[in-house]
């Protein structure tokens, strides 16, 4: 339980991803599976935040308020996940409209019936 | 110093204009593409020779690295860029008279940002970056696989960006645990700090990393998506994916697998999994006969097996054989789709017994078309010859039995590929073409301005063949550079 | 039998994150790159939010792949939810008079918080990023509200280009200052003032734009759709 309570962060980030990698590879609903996507970038978002985490400091934006010898948090993951999160929507929304597409040709979202290109 | 970021300036720059420059005059928009790949064509024959001798570090926001991210120029990035600009160059002629569908201007930005994120993907010396490079590369082809709309396409882009987004997940996780074991993610830094973690962690990382790149690079059994998407792409799309997109797989591979992790110890799985990627896919490409774009799809996955079994030699010169290979592959395979675009327009169907007697009709097309079969298969004297040649060499230099057991299967599997490609071969030269139905229309060449890059690459394989001085000085620096990981470091961050 | 195999296949990747998460400790500080960024970030970069100079100028060509990656999206939605007709006499349903009333009231001041955020993306919380995706959620009201509209798709792609044009040939005009590409070659100014920080600002307003054009043309291509 320490354990848990310690790692928090982490089990909550890679849960996340296991749960979407869960989503991807055993639903059967087109729009379960984006949201199994939707999942794993969210999870992995976590996991950088959570890595760059620092006890006991603040976030690392300094003003008049503020000043520079304020211990702050780790900045690099932030960006990362700022660009990361960009990244993702976009995938979804491309994944969004390619679903539409396919719906319009084949009438139905189940990944079963979904096969026109075969072995 | 400026050379370097112009290489990836000029491409996006103009990529963003194309909307402009296709709302002022529409039909300007498709020769934006060919200037600008010119433009980087040029200017990466002109750095290749100060580059080969030292690479060019190009700071981007001009701080020191491992504060910034830097590009590194080096032989084998600058190699594998112009690589890149060339195919990309010609294909994008090829392009100008092919694609009708509309919107015809999202078409040409599109393959001018997916070009861009290779020439990233290959030219930067940072980790994230690589990631954001390879996401532009990945997101412009699923956009450019579905493009005609129709129902086979938008299911093969479907399937291959739910493949490939999963894939990239594996690739930030991995960047996330290489960060919070080390703090940095420049990929020098990273190299410098690698010995002072366990084996066992690198080991989980990097299988995060060749299971994330795999995915692009369509190695078994992660290819699922592979052929559906390159037989569904129209014909100028498939030839940019299987000759430049998949080859930026492989490349993070070795890059993450050479200079990141001295991986030597899992090198031989490495070659395990190529070898086991040609087998099936050259056997599944044996039996297709329906659909000449799935069997060279599958003949793509098999190539790709054959440069990462190359790529698992630890040696300079395996290597070399594995780039060798990778160019030719380039090469040949882009020649064949291109070919086998407006082979398929004009007959009207994919079907390979509708090709018979085409050697008559389109005789130009069929004879490059036999030439990038030949050069895959590996018979002189074409380009390919050289490149198979080396990797069997390297894998009898390396007097390991797991080595020499996986090249005897490699060349079993040449035979087989010699055997799908004959039979495609004869069936234009040596059948009768089954008798046009009266309406339609008699089966002409194809058109100049598309048969132009057509034979550029014909010419180029048979001349690499015979001269193959011409791109071996500069690949086998490329080679060493990936061997030499502390040269790597020592040059991007200085003598620490 | 696919549900069995996909549980073990995430298993085993559980497997693989509980190996190496356990060797990075929650809560520690980390080395080099980042102290450099926290201790000397401001006086380099001029900013107060470090987050944004990391963002904006140490790591600002991943900024440039992420704002291409939109860029491919919106293109790319574009192609693959075109319509060469649109079928004549489409009926849609006109949005309620509170939505309307709404939307009237609420679009100037959205647009507005839009543009506060991202032109005050060094000093606060924030960026281009979110100013632009906050203006698209203006533009998204006013879809809902008048679903007949289709208000310039045209200008949201000039814009979304010339934006594109100019955070490229601001990068390209840090080379010919000699500064490198995406160099600042803008004097810093004083800390914690609007106007500081060099390039900062200039470039997240062509972000903000650019974001802003191109999420409501995302939006305005998905909605278009039955």
């Amino acid at each position: 339980m320490d354990v848990l309570a310690r790692y928090m962060y982490y089990v909550g980030g890679a849960g996340l991803i296991l749960i979407g990698l869960y989503m991807v590879l055993a639903k059967t609903n087109l729009i379960k599976i984006i949201l199994g996507l939707s999942f794993l970038d969210t999870g992995t978002h976590v996991l950088l935040v959570a890595v760059g985490y620092v006890r006991g400091r603040t976030a690392p934006i300094f003003s008049e308020g503020v000043p520079e010898a304020t211990p702050v948090v780790d900045p690099v993951p932030q960006a990362l996940v700022l660009t990361a999160i960009v990244i993702g929507i976009g995938v979804i929304a491309l994944a969004l409209g390619l679903a539409v597409r396919v719906y319009r040709h084949y009438g139905t979202l189940d990944v079963r019936q979904i096969k026109g290109l075969k072995w | 110093m400026v050379g370097g970021a112009l290489l990836i300036a000029i491409p996006l720059a103009s990529a963003f204009a194309i909307p402009l420059v296709g709302l002022a005059l529409k039909r300007a928009a498709k020769w934006v593409p060919p200037l600008a790949l010119a433009a980087d064509l040029v200017i990466g024959l002109i750095l290749l020779p100060r580059v080969l001798e030292k690479p060019i570090i190009v700071s981007i926001g001009g701080f020191p690295p491992p504060f910034c991210i830097n590009l590194m120029v080096g032989p084998l990035g600058l190699s594998l860029a112009i690589l890149i600009s060339f195919v990309a160059l010609l294909i994008s002629i090829y392009a100008v008279g092919y694609i009708k569908t509309e919107p015809t201007e999202k078409y040409h930005a599109l393959f001018l940002l997916l070009t861009t994120g290779a020439l990233g993907v290959v030219l930067t010396g940072d980790i994230f970056n690589l990631f954001v490079f390879f996401e532009i590369l990945c997101v412009a082809s699923y956009a450019l696989t579905a493009y005609r709309k129709d129902r086979a396409g938008s299911e093969a882009a479907m399937k291959y960006l739910i493949q490939g987004t999963v894939g990239s997940t594996f690739i930030l996780v991995g960047i996330a645990f290489l960060y919070g074991l080390f703090g940095t993610l420049n990929m020098a830094d990273i190299a410098a700090r690698v010995p002072s973690a366990e084996p066992l962690h690198l080991f989980v990382i990097l299988a995060f990393f060749i299971v994330g790149f795999g995915v692009e690079a369509a190695v078994f059994p992660l290819n699922a998506w592979l052929p559906d998407a390159h037989s569904s792409a129209p014909s100028s799309v498939s030839a940019i994916l299987s000759a430049i997109a998949i080859k930026t797989g492989v490349y993070a591979i070795a890059r993450v697998s050479y200079t990141l992790m001295n991986a030597r110890g899992v090198l031989v799985l490495i070659s395990a999994i190529g070898i086991v990627t040609l087998v099936i896919g050259e056997m599944a490409a044996y039996r297709q006969k329906d659909d000449i774009k799935r069997m060279l799809a599958y003949s793509s996955v098999g190539q790709i097996g054959l440069i990462v079994f190359a790529i698992g030699m630890a040696t300079s010169f395996g290597l070399f054989g594995a780039l060798f290979q990778l160019v030719n592959h380039a090469l040949a395979k882009c020649l064949l789709f291109l070919a086998a675009g407006y082979m398929i327009y004009r007959v009207g169907s994919k079907r390979l017994a509708d090709m018979d007697g085409l050697g008559r009709s389109m005789p130009l097309t069929t004879l490059a078309f036999s030439v990038g079969a030949f050069s895959l298969i590996g018979l002189p004297p074409f380009a390919g010859f050289m490149s198979k040649l080396s990797i069997v060499c390297a894998a009898l230099e390396t007097q390991r039995a797991a080595y020499l057991a996986l090249v005897a299967v490699a060349l079993a599997a040449t035979i087989v590929e010699a055997g799908y490609f004959f039979r495609v071969v004869q069936g234009f030269y040596f059948r009768k073409q089954v008798a046009p139905d009266s309406d339609r229309q008699p089966i002409k060449e194809t058109p100049a301005g598309a048969l132009m890059p057509i034979v550029v690459l014909a010419v180029l394989i048979v001349v690499v063949g015979v001269y193959p001085g011409l791109v071996t000085n500069a690949l086998r620096g490329a080679a060493n550079e990936l061997v030499n990981r502390t040269e790597y470091i020592r040059v991007v961050l200085g003598t620490p | 039998m696919r549900k069995v195999l996909a549980l073990l296949l995430v298993l085993a990747v559980g497997a693989g994150f509980c190996a190496v998460l356990a060797k990075i400790p929650f809560g520690t500080d980390k080395v080099d790159v980042a102290n450099h960024y926290m201790r000397k970030g401001v006086e380099e970069t001029g900013a107060g939010n470090i987050v944004t100079s990391v963002v904006v100028t140490y790591r600002g060509f991943d900024t440039l792949g992420e704002v291409t990656i939109l860029f491919i999206v919106a293109i790319g939605l574009g192609a693959v939810l075109f319509v060469e007709k649109r079928p004549a006499g489409e009926q849609k349903e006109e949005a309620s008079l509170i939505v309307r009333t709404g939307s009237k009231v609420l679009f100037l001041p959205i647009i507005l918080l839009g543009v506060y955020i991202f032109v005050h993306g060094h000093l606060t919380p924030g960026g281009g990023f979110q100013g632009g995706a906050v203006m698209a959620s203006g533009f998204l009201l006013l879809y809902l509200a008048w679903p007949r509209h289709r208000a310039g798709r045209r200008t949201f792609s000039a814009v979304e280009s010339l934006a594109g044009v100019a955070f490229v040939a601001i990068g390209l005009l840090g080379v010919a200052c000699g500064v490198g590409f995406l160099g600042n070659f803008l004097p810093l100014g004083t800390r914690y003032a609007l106007l500081s920080a060099g390039v900062i600002p200039i470039i997240y307003v062509a972000i903000g734009l650019k974001v802003g054009a191109e999420l409501a043309g995302v939006v305005a291509n998905l909605m278009e759709r039955e």
